[in-house]
This record gives C-alpha cells, structure tokens and sequence, in this order.
C-alpha cells in the first residue's frame, strides 16, 4: 500500500529511487505510479537530487555494437507521431507580446458576439505521443467546445496545461486558453478556424499560459477533430 | 578515469556523424530537444542522444553490475525504454540528463538483482572498490552538487554510507549489511533516517 503520510512517502520514493526495496514493494509503487501524480513528484525529486551521486560513476565505453543492437529493438516510428509533426509544421513562429494580446482580444470577441450557429458536431482523443490510451476527450459543435480530462490531467508543478486548436493547413496553432486546474475547459462557442475540422493540442506552458501567444513548452497530448453525425 | 582499456575515438567521429545527419538533428543540442524529438519519432534524436550520453550512462550501469556484459545489456535496455517512454518526459519535464540515468539505473538494478552478486571479486580491473565516504569530496562544489554534497555530509556516516553505496554502487541493504559491517535492521534504519534528514535539507 503507498502511505498517505507525507514522510512515509518520501521515505518510499527515496528507497524506490536508491533501489532498496523488496521486489514485491518495488512492483506496488509501479504499479501506482500513473495513478499518484504525488508519488511521481516524490520519486522525481529523489531522481533529481540524487542525480548528481551518478558522476561518481567513472565514465566507460559501451561495446562497439550496443548501439545497432539497439536499433534493432526499436519499433517503427509510432502513427501517432504524425499527429505530432502536424504540429511541428506550424512554424517556429512569434508573436511580438502586443500582437499576441490583440490575437487574444480578438478571439475573446470572436467568441463573445459568434453566432452558434449550425456547427458540425466533432469528436477527439487527445493522446500522448506514441501511447494508445486517451489521456483527454473533446466534444465540439454547436454548444461550443468542451474538453476533459479522462487521464492525466494534472499539469507539473508550476505549469499549466494550455489548449490549442490547429486548422487544416493553417501555419500556427491558435490557443483556445489555459485547461483550469480540474481538468476541464469548456468554450461557449466553436472558433471557427475548426469548424471544418483540424487537430486540438495540449501543451505545457508556464502556470497561466504561454507569455508568447504561441506554444512554448512540449506539446504533449494531441488528436484530430473527426466529424461525428 | 576509464579502465575499460578501450581506445576512445570521440571528436572526429562524433564531427563525422553529425554532418550526416539532418539539418534539424544537428541543431537540437539540449538534452531534452533530443529526447522531445525522439518523442516525436526521431531515430537520428536517439541515436544522437546516444552519441552524447552512452558513455556517461553505460559508466553507471557497470559501477552497479560491474560485468561488462550486463551493463551492456542494461544499456540497451535503457535506450529502448528511452525510446518508448519519450513522451512520458515530455509530459511531466524533469531534468533530462537525471531522467536519463534514471532509467540505466533501474535496468542496471533490475539485472544485478536478477543475475545475483557473487562476483564482486570478478575482475580486479573493474574496481572492487564500493564507494566510501571520502568519494564526496569528489562531487563538485558548484551548482546543485554543492547542496546535495553539503546536505550528505550533515549525515551521521553510517546513515551517508547506506545511501551512497545503494545510489552509486547499487547494494541492495543486505549487501550493505555485509559490508560495512552491520545488522540488517540498522541498515534498515539508516537508510530511512538518512532520506528524512536528507529530504529536509534539500527541500527548497
């Protein structure tokens, strides 16, 4: 069982990470571990603060043939990162702060004063890159959009996760806001660079979005809108 | 210090394969670009990951299992996982290079335990020298090593013992037990209050 108490949990973490635990306790924190984000934040603390005991370690030259062996092992490049480049290919591109604002105002008003009007009614699965489990779902048409989380919707520490919608062909994704804290976001009203489809996006920025009007962090859970009857 | 023998071959090689590769590649130079790219599907990110952290981490590895041919496979098994759990760190960040050894850690832990440890003694060329005390002083004075130095040794010894044989060389607490001498309870014990002192000290 993880404790609950704070110190006990640390005390785990720290024995996960030193390597000091029994085989059976070891297999219980793994098996916690994507359902206790605090556990992660302890065992990632004793991962960082230890870290630099590593360069004791003298350096060393792995055999000449580790890295095609290596290769050998690795799977084709998932399908799920073609969803990805989508997004790499809207450019590494800023927005000066005051156009980034004006952006902002605009869409705020766009939303504001749209009609909701006979939209298409979308679906998406976000996922994370190369991993086959939902992480978040969204639901769009003419009630606006909603997105949840279905896993993982936690940001890190001093982050927020941000929400961007990328229209098909369109050089650079537009933010729909930052997802609030409970892993929820809904807009009253469909943008409508979307209303046709295209690809939503979750990112990671600094905690109230990113300061550039554009995705500044990893982008981390992405899924095409796909148009449902 | 490398006693592996190898003769090493790094600036020119490391030159010859980063003309070949992608434009892009090339210019990732962090840690985290490569393992982000990688993520996103990118075997010249991996294989330059490779490239900058193989010696680093197979290091690490064959302090804990001290056969060459067990680190070895702890590597590979390592640069899979990195392969495969790419955007895992992509969506939690963390510091790369301590995410890296992570991973050759617990696949290094994972074989030693499994092959057993009856060959401490295996190759004297290896070093059979666990980690003592002293080591620390080996640990660099500047940026977050100082805290952690300083917060080791404000330890009592035994209780810095414990964690620097289990992080550095891998000793689980009975091998620990046999080496120092002590009681496996005490070890036990040492351990725990070293992580509680340790995690008050570090903590921000």
């Amino acid at each position: 069982m993880i404790p609950a108490d704070r110190d006990e949990l640390n005390i785990l973490a720290g024995e996960y990470v030193l390597g000091t635990l029994e085989p059976a306790t070891r297999q219980e924190v793994e098996a916690a571990l994507s359902g206790n984000a605090e556990l992660r934040r302890a065992i990632a603390f004793w991962e960082e603060r230890l870290h630099p005991l590593a360069a004791l370690a003298p350096t060393a030259e792995p055999p000449p043939q580790a890295w095609d062996r290596i290769a050998a092992r690795l799977g084709p490049a998932s399908p799920a990162s073609t969803a990805t480049r989508l997004w790499q290919s809207a450019a590494p591109w800023r927005w000066t702060t005051a156009a980034a604002t004006a952006a902002a105002a605009c869409l705020a008003l766009y939303i504001a004063i749209a009609p909701p009007a006979a939209a298409p009614s979308f679906v998406a699965v976000l996922r994370a890159p190369q991993q086959d489990q939902p992480a978040w779902v969204a639901t769009a048409g003419g009630n606006g959009l909603l997105v949840r989380a279905v896993a993982g919707g936690t940001a890190p520490i001093d982050r927020s996760f941000e929400l961007w919608a990328i229209a098909p062909g369109a050089k650079q994704p537009l933010s729909l806001g930052v997802i609030p804290a409970d892993g929820r976001l809904e807009l009253g009203t469909l943008p409508a660079a979307i209303r046709s489809g295209g690809t939503l996006a979750i990112s990671i920025e600094p905690k109230g979005g990113s300061p550039t009007g554009q995705p500044t962090g990893p982008e981390v859970f992405v899924g095409a809108l796909i148009q449902a009857r | 210090m490398d006693n592996t023998g190898v003769p090493r071959h790094r600036g020119g090689g490391r030159r010859a394969l980063a003309t070949v590769m992608g434009d892009k590649i090339r210019t990732l130079s962090s840690l985290q670009e490569l393992i982000e790219a990688a993520a996103r599907g990118s075997r010249a990110a991996l294989k330059r990951l490779y490239e900058l952290e193989s010696r680093r981490l197979y290091g690490i590895a064959l302090r804990i299992t001290r056969r060459p041919e067990i680190a070895a496979d702890a590597l590979q098994d390592a640069f899979v996982q990195i392969w495969q759990n790419a955007a895992t760190f992509t969506a939690e960040r963390g510091e790369a290079a301590a995410w890296l050894a992570g991973i050759v850690r617990y696949r290094a832990l994972d074989a030693v335990r499994r092959a057993g440890r009856e060959v401490l003694s295996d190759d004297p060329a290896l070093g059979d020298r666990a980690e003592e005390p002293d080591v620390l002083e080996r640990l660099d004075d500047a940026r977050a090593h100082g805290a952690l130095k300083r917060c080791l040794e404000g330890l009592e010894q035994n209780q810095r013992r414990c964690i620097v044989l289990a992080y550095v060389d891998g000793f689980s607490q009975a091998e620990i037990a046999a080496r120092l001498p002590a009681p496996l309870g005490s070890v036990k014990s040492w351990v725990r209050r070293g992580l509680l002192s340790l995690r008050s000290c570090l903590e921000p």
